[in-house]
């Protein structure tokens, strides 16, 4: 059985939830690393995202609700320590976002909410100051399977 | 890049950016109810943090989730895993159906899995599983568990397995998380969990984390930590750790020592706590009392594996004879120069401990000196002696200022460690030594991994040795107050304690267990020395059902796959690394025919008539007062008595009891939510409510409270801390300001229970004479440093250490199916240090072979990121199957608690090809 049709099995014994029976799957084509668990497999390599900032086209945010990723490469931009944050640095300017600007880091991140949730301060909120702690690099790395979720 | 390096230069010469205003910037528009969403509020699914949800629904689908603002843990924010919380809903390959291997039209262990109905699955299930309980007794069986479990889910586990069945072979994941933590909680206060809660974040003056990278283990305590240094010039964080982490990006202070030297360091900074005077005298003459145990404990490994490989033996021969180091010479005082061999005698009783004076303790303490530790721990290879040597005099400086206030944060670096109870006993030993314990802003603090480990682990008592509320299957006094709570006959409940999760697949492998069923847990990738165990569970003859929302690993060398709901699919409630107990509602529908854990529990539960299970049954080992030998008594008279009849159904008597049928379904606190539950069993009861107001009752009046399951529910209530005593939560226990159990004018009063009445003796063992009871007393435990069971050597010369990343939970099998946290992360990468890398002709992205005795393994190089390990270490995330590090990992685990010691083994690198 070639690695489509195992696939297409993995989908069809997912999706059907009517009575018709799926075909029977062996273990080796569940689960996130195809294959049998007693294989060595070589992982694969992926690049991390390389493109300066502003060069590419910002990827669509998933929602309101979800901080957006980095589109841009990070490699030196971190470490984020107390005495430099390059991401603020850029990004703590006044919005809305014009062309050509990077991403103005929104009113909420300068509200502290456990003392004063009602004023906004004048620096970043210290519990918003490790921006990778919400905000995430990227790879190349294609999907492992599919995501249904809709906003 | 010519930009961002000016930028740098321009940072360099010391601007602040975090000072840096921006005005006039509109608040962004929240989502608008308008759009027909549906708030509701919910825990996050992943860390032992515990942060508040709000989740948004639409049309039956999850659409949205937030941080919530009104709970006290996070204020609003979450981290990348917390944000993905609808995310990890929507894979494509949600399980939807059962799934058994069949041929043929059978069920066959070598067939492949064919789609079968919920009856079908069940009856082959109940099939094997007599077939095993009639070949090996209650011990054959056993459930794999989870510190993921809701409370309800944990509490129905015991309830089916250890009443019904009459098996303790219940063990959970968390076994690997925080036994150690257990352990040390018992020993030191008798009674679990900590004095302090994350308000001790704010309050105190300085954070030690050891071994603990909470700046991606525990993102949003640590941006209360940050947020906390920011504002405040004098507050200060120090990480003690194996190597350079995130942590250490943020800290003031960074200690990098050698794996397993923890303990000297610790011993060092109480030997000066000594010398300076600056112990505090009538704390610890009020409120504490020293104590030792013994020394040759073992390691936990087995000593007559007949399948270990012929690589392990050497390090498996330590579990019986240890030969001494010069420096393991040094630190008990012996002779360097001259051998010592030490039988591990102690491997069967290290949990045994007696008083000690002061004097003895001092005596302890004594070898531990600047100098000796500073040689032994000092972890860079590239670090000057004495710069180290400054540091650990740093750290002493700070434990010992009376001014300064402490809390010392820890998680796996700890409890996975084969002296986890010990270490954790030592940061006891110095926070109680110098006052700082209990206290708001100080005080030893253990976190925890999992998003119920307390809540549902510990406090509904999921370990093999536990029941509800700190009691123990070996205690006659707890097993009798269990039965009565339960409404079961005398004797019915187990005395001798099951199998540790480890154990389990030991006895797996062993053909000691022959039918597995894991719950809300991923044990084939997670537990070490993994190559055993994949092969005995394919391999032999057994039956393993696993319950998961994906395809696992686990699920891909079981036998039964049962698609099961997750998150906020059911109802729930997790409790927190603070005691803090949250309650959700059930927001959206499961998939397909996934079906709540409480439901399979109690369906399958309606397979077993009591003739089946409450008969005599042979329990190999059983030795306890009361029971005959090897046997666990015929109860069936005694239930008749009790008006069960032997054909009524575990079902019956555990589950659908007179008391629970009073929650009634509709409930109002239900605000029109769905319960699948109960929509599936087709019942008029509430199982989630009945199941926490019936486990409530063990903790109640002493200590263990909980409040009413509505009260959680109210609009103002984010969770509440334990005890919850008329309505008011507990901040600080033993402290009698906040906590209503403490002695009123005791000041601190350390009132747990357990292992309060003990021998006294000297540091070489306990003396003849009556045990001394210690009311309201903590243990101050002398703990010696000892070398573990493996270290590098000329054929596998590098440490491995092994952990999380931020972007993935566990072994990934959730985060792994959201685009942006896949993508960050897709794969785990080793992490070398560059002469390393050279040495072997790797350089970042080659593809290693990573070996040791137990496997070999590939992955890809990486030289720089996130962590920056010192020469002579290598660190592997273990959330990647593609990845598998858990065949490298040794299974030894600390002999009191039995957690496996995830973070130190001996490995190779090899370049591939």
């Amino acid at each position: 059985m070639n690695r489509t049709v195992l696939l297409l099995s993995l989908c069809s014994a997912v999706l059907l939830v009517a009575d018709s029976p799926a075909k029977p799957l062996p273990d080796r084509a569940l689960g996130l690393s195809k294959g049998s668990v007693f294989d060595v497999p070589s992982p694969p390599s992926y690049k991390d995202e390389g493109s300066e900032p502003g060069e590419k086209k910002l990827p669509k945010r998933i929602n309101q609700e979800t901080p957006p990723v980095i589109p841009h490469s990070v490699a030196d931009c971190l470490p984020i320590t107390r005495s430099s944050n390059l991401c603020v640095d850029c990004h703590a300017i006044a919005g809305p976002k014009k062309k050509g600007d990077p991403t103005p880091i929104p009113a909420s991140h300068f509200m502290d909410y456990r003392r004063s949730p009602d004023t906004k301060g004048k620096a970043i909120a210290g519990t918003r100051y490790v921006c990778t702690a919400c905000h995430v690099a990227r790879t190349d790395a294609p999907q492992l399977v599919g995501n249904r979720f809709r906003p | 890049m010519s930009l961002t390096l000016n930028r740098r230069t321009f940072l360099k010469a010391g601007f602040t950016t975090a000072a840096i205003g921006a005005g006039g910037l509109p608040l962004e528009a929240l989502p608008a109810e308008a759009k027909g969403w549906n708030w509701e509020r919910g825990v996050c699914r992943f860390c032992g943090t515990g942060c508040g949800i709000r989740v948004a629904s639409k049309d039956g689908r999850v659409v949205a989730v937030k941080g919530d603002l009104q709970n006290p843990v996070n204020r609003g924010l979450l981290c990348a895993k917390g944000y993905a919380c609808a995310q990890i809903l929507y894979g494509e390959d949600r399980l939807k159906r059962p799934l058994l291997r069949k041929r043929n039209g059978q069920f066959d262990k070598q067939g492949d899995f064919e789609e079968v109905s919920w009856k079908e699955a069940f009856d082959v299930m109940k099939a094997q599983w007599t077939k095993a309980h009639t070949a090996l007794g209650p011990t054959g069986v056993a459930v794999m568990g989870s510190g993921q479990y809701t409370i309800q889910e944990g509490y129905a586990a015991v309830k089916l397995v250890k009443a019904g069945w009459r098996s303790n072979n219940l063990d959970p994941n968390a076994r690997h998380c925080m036994a150690s933590a257990v352990t040390a909680f018992m020993q030191t206060f008798g009674i679990d969990e900590p004095s302090g809660c994350y308000d001790d974040i704010e309050l105190t003056d300085t954070v030690v984390t050891w071994g603990a990278n909470m700046a991606e283990m525990h993102p949003m305590l640590w941006a209360r930590i940050i947020d906390e240094r920011l504002r405040r010039p004098s507050y200060r964080i120090i990480n003690l750790t194996t190597y350079a982490n995130a942590t250490s990006e943020g800290a003031d202070l960074e200690i990098v020592f050698k794996p397993n030297t923890d303990l000297a360091i610790w011993n060092y900074l109480a030997r000066e706590v000594v010398k300076r005077g600056a112990v505090d005298q009538a704390f610890v003459a009020q409120h504490c009392v020293f104590a030792a145990g013994p020394v040759d404990i073992g390691f936990g490994l087995r000593e007559d594996s007949l399948k270990a490989y012929d690589a392990e033996k050497d390090t498996q021969a330590r579990q019986k004879t240890v030969v001494l180091t010069r420096e393991e010479a040094i630190a008990r005082g012996l002779d360097p120069e001259a051998k010592h061999e030490r039988a591990q005698s102690a491997s069967g009783s290290p949990q045994k401990h007696w008083l000690i004076s002061f004097e003895d303790f001092q005596k302890g303490l004594e070898p531990y000196t600047l100098d000796f530790v500073a040689a032994l721990a000092k972890g860079d290879p590239d670090e000057p002696l004495e710069a180290f040597k400054a540091k650990l005099v740093q750290l002493a400086d700070e434990y010992a200022d009376p001014k300064r206030k402490q809390v010392s944060f820890w998680t796996m670096g700890f409890n996975q460690h084969t002296r986890g109870t010990w270490v954790n006993e030592q940061a006891y030993m110095l926070h109680l030594l110098t006052g700082k314990q209990a206290r708001p802003g100080a005080g030893a603090f253990s976190l925890t991994g999992q998003p119920s480990a307390c809540g549902t682990a510990r406090e509904v008592g999921t370990f093999a040795h536990r029941l509800p509320a700190d009691m123990s299957v070996d205690d006659a006094g707890h097993r009798k107050h269990a039965e009565e709570l339960w409404k079961l006959p005398h004797n019915t409940l187990n005395p001798k304690i099951g199998s540790h999760i480890t154990q389990m697949m030991r006895d797996l492998e062993d053909g000691k267990v022959k039918w597995l069923w894991v719950q809300v847990t991923n044990p084939f990738q997670s537990t070490a020395n993994a190559n055993h165990w994949i092969e005995a569970a394919r391999k032999l003859d057994n039956f393993i059902v696993v319950s998961d929302v994906y395809p696992t690993l686990s699920s891909k060398v079981a036998d039964l796959i049962l698609p099961s709901a997750m998150i906020y699919e059911k109802w729930g409630g997790y409790g927190n690394a603070e005691r803090r107990t949250q309650l959700w509602r059930q927001v959206v529908l499961p998939p397909g025919e996934a079906r709540t854990d409480v439901w399979q529990m109690m369906e399958f539960s309606k397979h077993f008539t009591l003739a089946e299970v409450w008969g005599e049954q042979k329990v190999p080992g059983l030795d306890a007062d009361g029971y005959e030998k090897g046997k666990l008594p015929n109860v069936l008279t005694a239930a008749q008595a009790q008006g069960y009849k032997p054909d009524s159904t575990l079902y019956d008597v555990l589950f659908a009891t007179p008391a629970a049928k009073k929650f009634a379904w509709p409930d109002p606190v239900a605000f029109g939510k769905p319960n699948s539950t109960v929509a599936h069993a087709g019942i008029t009861w509430f199982p989630e409510k009945a199941l926490f107001e019936e486990y409530r009752q063990f903790g109640l009046g002493h200590g263990h409270d909980l409040a009413p399951f509505d009260v959680y529910f109210k609009r103002e209530v984010s969770g509440l801390r334990w005890p919850v005593v008329d309505g008011k939560e507990t901040l600080w226990r033993f402290n009698d300001q906040y906590d209503p159990y403490a002695k009123k004018g005791s000041g601190i009063d350390f009132y747990g229970t357990a292992m309060k009445k003990v021998p006294v003796g000297d540091l070489d063992g306990p003396k003849p004479g009556d045990p001394k009871a210690l009311p309201g007393k903590a243990k101050i435990f002398f703990r010696p440093w000892q070398e573990p069971p493996e270290s590098p050597n000329a054929t596998y010369d590098l440490w491995l250490c092994t952990g999380r990343v931020l972007e993935h939970w566990h072994s990934g099998t959730m985060t792994r199916r959201v685009p942006q946290l896949h993508a960050a992360v897709p794969e785990a990468l080793l992490f070398m240090h560059a002469k390393d890398a050279d040495q072997r002709g790797l350089k970042a992205g080659d593809l290693a072979w990573i070996e040791s005795r137990r496997g070999k393994i590939q992955a890809r190089v990486t030289l720089g990121g996130r962590n920056k390990v010192p020469r002579g270490l290598v660190y592997v995330p273990w959330f990647d199957e593609g990845v598998f590090i858990n065949k490298i990992t040794l299974d030894a685990t600390c002999p009191i608690s039995k957690e496996t010691d995830f973070k130190k083994c001996a490995v190779r690198i090899a370049r591939v090809g």
